[in-house]
């Protein structure tokens, strides 16, 4: 899924929550208000696009610390 | 077992009768009752009025029977009832369907066999008698009521409104039509003579969709009972302000443990008073686990309870149904989120008609909350997401606000009235 598409996503779960739109990639998850529930859900809502489940990748998730990370994450799992 | 109120009378898509014509008819079209001898029978049937005739029938005579429509009668259902020794007769054909069984020992007159789907969906087969299907008998007095009937033929809460409308003079019955309920409903509210009803949420959701505010309002309505799911606080203050003459109750019965708890204080749940071991009907709880001893149940051990498999919640002085063990929590990252909490909050919203909460599989959650919504004519569907889910922030923990949203067109409704 393209990179864009995947940040919309995000951007869609934060403004449903009345959050400020993800800008900046570099900013930390933590910073940008994005939670393990957001991410979570973001997820399903992607797997719901593509009509299939995602292999995730336990270690990789682990690292998660930016929004840079989300996006290559993601990147990856649906390749 | 009381006498037969036969000048009742009951109203079909065709024309009305009464428990005396039908009687009269139903004699002359079967016959002598000795062609069912030492046979359990369940008649198949086209119509409410065959369904009626059969019922009368049926109890004049002492058979060992029951009712189920024909379209219900599929080769594994026929299946199934030949495995319980149940003999299928024709009522339009007058003949006997497939084999005639022989009951032989299992042989009970009187019993009556109530057909239910319960949760499993596989049909299953619920012997009962007048006097337990009898529940409104402890009712000394019970004004005259034209009641609309809105339950699927041969279903519990079916047998329910038919022995009221067998045995409590004055008690009418209004029959719908299954193929189209709603239109149905609306035709027998154009006659102004519609006084009581029982029904469900989800029926009266669907009713509220489909049906103008105006007729509903106008329908001089003075008694309101719903069961078969949970009733949340939102129908309750909805129909309470629409039909503030009506008496509304909501009951808590199911085909295994009888009618057992009546609530008309206008609160969703139960007083906590009704465990009370002091009381006829016995309500306990243990462990969130509803148990229930009734002398309309038809399963119990051998102290007498049901274990009806509902769970229910203290909270202050009342219990809250939470919905059936095993299948009502969702797991979100190891915090509980309880669907029917979910629901009863959303219903609320002055913008939802009718909510379903489930569970997904999601990564590293595990799974999240998800909703189907009804919203009322003329909500915003553009911004209905955002401002649900803003909404449920509000009220709800952050694990049990649903994370996806799919909007529905008009509210579900099942055979059984339930969504």
């Amino acid at each position: 899924m393209e990179r864009q598409e995947i940040l919309d996503t995000m951007n869609l779960v934060m403004t449903n929550k009345g959050r400020e739109p993800i800008t900046d990639e570099t900013v930390a998850t933590r910073d940008a208000n994005f939670r393990s529930l957001d991410f979570s859900e973001v997820a399903l809502r992607i797997e719901t696009k593509l009509g299939r489940e995602l292999t995730f990748d336990a270690a990789a998730m682990r690292n998660i610390d930016t929004v840079k990370d989300v996006l290559d994450f993601f990147e990856k799992a649906t390749a | 077992m009381p006498d037969v109120a036969h000048n009742n009378t009951i109203t079909f898509p065709d024309g009305q009768s009464s428990w005396s014509a039908l009687l009269k008819n139903a004699d002359a079209r079967i016959g002598e009752p000795d062609r069912f001898d030492g046979q359990r029978v369940v008649f198949v049937v086209d119509s409410m009025q065959q369904a009626f005739g059969a019922i009368i029938y049926g109890l004049t005579h002492g058979l060992d029977y029951g009712v189920v429509e024909r379209h219900r009668v599929s080769p594994e259902v026929a299946g199934r009832f030949a495995e319980n020794g149940v003999t299928l007769f024709d009522w339009a054909a007058v003949t006997v369907m497939g084999d005639a069984q022989h009951a032989g020992d299992t042989l009970e007159p009187g019993r009556v066999t109530v057909l239910t789907s319960g949760t499993t969906g596989l049909l299953k087969l619920i012997p009962h008698s007048w006097d337990t299907l009898n529940t409104f008998d402890r009712v000394a007095e019970l004004p005259a009521n034209t009641w609309f009937l809105p339950y699927q033929i041969g279903s519990y809460a079916w047998f329910q409104m038919v022995a009221l409308g067998l045995f409590k003079p004055g008690q009418n019955l209004v029959c719908g039509d299954f193929n189209d309920l709603a239109a149905s409903f609306e035709t027998a509210l154009h006659t102004g003579q519609i006084t009581a009803i029982s029904s469900t949420p989800t029926f009266w959701r669907h009713a509220l969709m489909n049906i103008g505010f105006d007729l509903i309002q106008s329908a001089p309505l003075t008694s309101i009972s719903m069961g078969g799911e949970i009733v949340d606080q939102a129908i309750l203050d909805e129909l309470g302000g629409i039909f503030p003459q009506a008496k509304i109750r909501h009951i808590y019965a199911s085909s295994e443990a009888g009618a057992a708890i009546v609530v008309t204080d206008g609160k969703a749940g139960f007083d906590a008073k009704l465990t009370d071991p002091a009381r006829a009907i016995g309500v306990k709880v243990e462990e969130d686990r509803l148990y229930i001893r009734s002398p309309y149940s038809n399963k119990a051990d051998a102290s007498g309870w049901v274990d009806t498999g509902d769970l229910v919640e203290r909270r202050g002085d009342r219990f809250l149904f939470c919905g059936r063990a095993g299948n009502t929590m969702i797991n979100v990252g190891g915090q509980k989120a309880f669907p029917p909490d979910i629901e009863a909050y959303l219903n609320a919203h002055p913008n939802v008609v009718w909510s379903q909460v489930t569970a997904r599989r999601a990564p590293l959650m595990g799974n999240l909350p998800v909703a189907k919504v009804v919203l009322t004519k003329g909500a915003d569907t553009t911004t209905a997401e955002r401002d649900l889910t803003e909404y449920c922030s509000k009220g709800l923990a952050e694990y049990a606000v649903p994370r996806m949203w799919e909007f529905l067109d008009s509210v579900p409704m099942r055979a059984s009235l339930k969504s």
